[in-house]
């Protein structure tokens, strides 16, 4: 069995240990449900709404921008692990790669994407606010 | 991947060698867990001039066991409106990636249950799942606090991720390898630790480590003082204590990331390999407490744009500058 499957296994039990480690409690503790033991916790007064509800926009283009690097990044392992061999070559396109990821950081910043704006509403409507 | 005999080679049947890993990983974590919990709570209290735990044990040492027996007999409630499937599977989601991670690591030379090429890779990938686990328990629970908690959380992990991995990038670009094992033996072998020449490196490593695992200063997420208990304020019992282990566990598995590139992990004169591995993983650990203890909390954009202002660029030029010398040598 090589390494990959044994990890794979290692998550398998893993993720039956942690299963035993959620029910076995279900057999030992209390079952004890009153009329509000059940509702969402809200600073102890009735929940109002649902918390499924529109959500900033700031955050949604923190994750495009860290989509497009992470996968950026990934490609840089296997580059790393090869550079030794690579010659001066290889240091240009290892720069050249960084300098046009770095583009998208200043991109950004020029867009104004790291000031982050107050999003208060106007005071007659209490929208979501992040 | 024959080179060199792994712990698991040794056994005959390949499922013993499996079960026996599972159970050795999870021995090592829980008892870690136990430990890092008391001595976050013994830490906090010589920095506030309080006593901490005194009561269970001596030093109070077994006050964390028995906070596990006690959270083992509570009541698992499950809020009315949650969605049921995302729920009940975050915990979990949260918890496995942990002890596949933990597996990855040389405690000492040839003591390492997966011996993996991708070591690395690997270790930031399962950190990587957690945040999933981390927003199925804020939109699942339904609750403004856990969902606001999530997307702060979120947000930031995936921002910090970047400096994280730049910064290592430039000890897998000295080292040649992404093998954890061989990044140790090759600072064995060389007589220093990578930290000598990459001193920027290991701070932003550090830095975003501790954003990573939501500590203070960065521990936005939770901020107790307005969010509760951020994703998993929904949870109680057993649940709680999945997340609970999994945080723990974490700050751990980031320590012995740290050890291993920047601190040459068992590598050491007199004492034994794992008495040297653990030793600096600890002294880490002691590092991130101190630090959370000593340090007040961000604002949310400051958070951000530091990261991203910041520490990636400073990343990034590192990563370059590492590259050029690499050259010049």
């Amino acid at each position: 069995m090589n390494g990959y499957a044994q990890l794979a296994c290692y998550l398998v039990l893993g993720l039956v240990l942690g299963g035993v480690i959620v029910v076995l409690p279900q057999l030992l503790s209390p079952r004890s449900i009153g009329r509000t033991t059940e509702n969402t916790y809200e600073c102890g007064i009735d929940t109002v709404g649902s918390a499924w509800m529109r959500f900033s926009i700031t955050y949604y283009v923190f994750a495009l921008i860290f989509v497009a690097f992470e996968v950026d990044i990934l490609y840089l392992f296997p580059v790393a692990v090869a550079y030794e061999p690579s010659g001066w070559r290889g240091l240009a396109e290892i720069a050249a790669f960084l300098v046009i990821l770095s583009l998208a950081i200043l991109y950004a910043w020029r867009k104004g994407v790291f000031v982050w704006k107050s999003h208060r509403a106007p005071q007659s409507s209490s929208g979501p606010n992040a | 991947m024959s080179p060199p005999e792994t712990l698991v080679d040794k056994l005959d049947s390949p499922w013993l060698g499996v079960v026996l890993g599972v159970a050795a990983v999870l021995g090592m974590l829980t008892v870690n867990v136990l430990f890092l919990v008391w001595l976050e709570r013994k830490v906090s209290a010589w920095i506030q001039r309080r006593m901490g735990p005194t009561e269970v044990g001596p030093f109070g040492l077994f006050q964390t066991l028995a906070d596990m027996l006690k959270l083992l007999s509570k009541q698992l409630i499950t809020p009315r409106h949650v969605d049921k499937p995302l729920y009940h599977l975050a915990p979990l989601v949260v918890f496995v990636p942990v002890v596949a991670a933990a597996s990855l690591f040389p405690f000492s030379a040839g003591l390492v249950l997966q011996d993996l090429d991708i070591g690395l890779v690997l270790v930031f990938a399962f950190g990587g799942l957690a945040f999933v686990g981390i927003f199925m328990a804020g939109w699942g629970s339904n609750n403004k606090y856990a969902l606001l908690g999530a997307m702060r959380s979120v947000a930031q992990n995936i921002s910090y991720e970047i400096p994280l991995i730049l910064a290592s990038l430039s000890v897998v670009l000295m080292s040649g390898t992404m093998n954890l094992a061989k990044i140790t033996a090759l600072q064995s072998e060389r007589g220093y630790w990578f930290i000598v020449l990459q001193p920027v490196a290991a701070v932003i490593y550090f830095i975003a480590a501790l954003a990573e695992t939501n500590r203070a200063p960065f521990d936005i997420p939770e901020a107790e003082s307005e969010l509760v208990a951020g994703f998993h304020t929904e949870y109680s019992g057993m649940r709680f204590a999945l997340f609970f282990f999994a945080e723990y566990s974490n700050v751990f598995i980031v320590s012995m990331v740290a050890t291993v590139l920047f601190l040459g992990g068992w590598s050491g004169p007199l004492l034994p390999g794992p008495v040297w591995f653990f030793l600096k993983v600890y002294a880490l650990v002691g590092l991130t407490m101190w630090v959370r203890w000593t340090f007040p909390r961000l604002r949310f954009d400051q958070l951000m744009s530091f990261c991203w202002v910041v520490l990636t660029p400073l990343a990034i030029l590192n990563l370059l500058i590492t590259a050029f010398v690499a050259r010049l040598v």
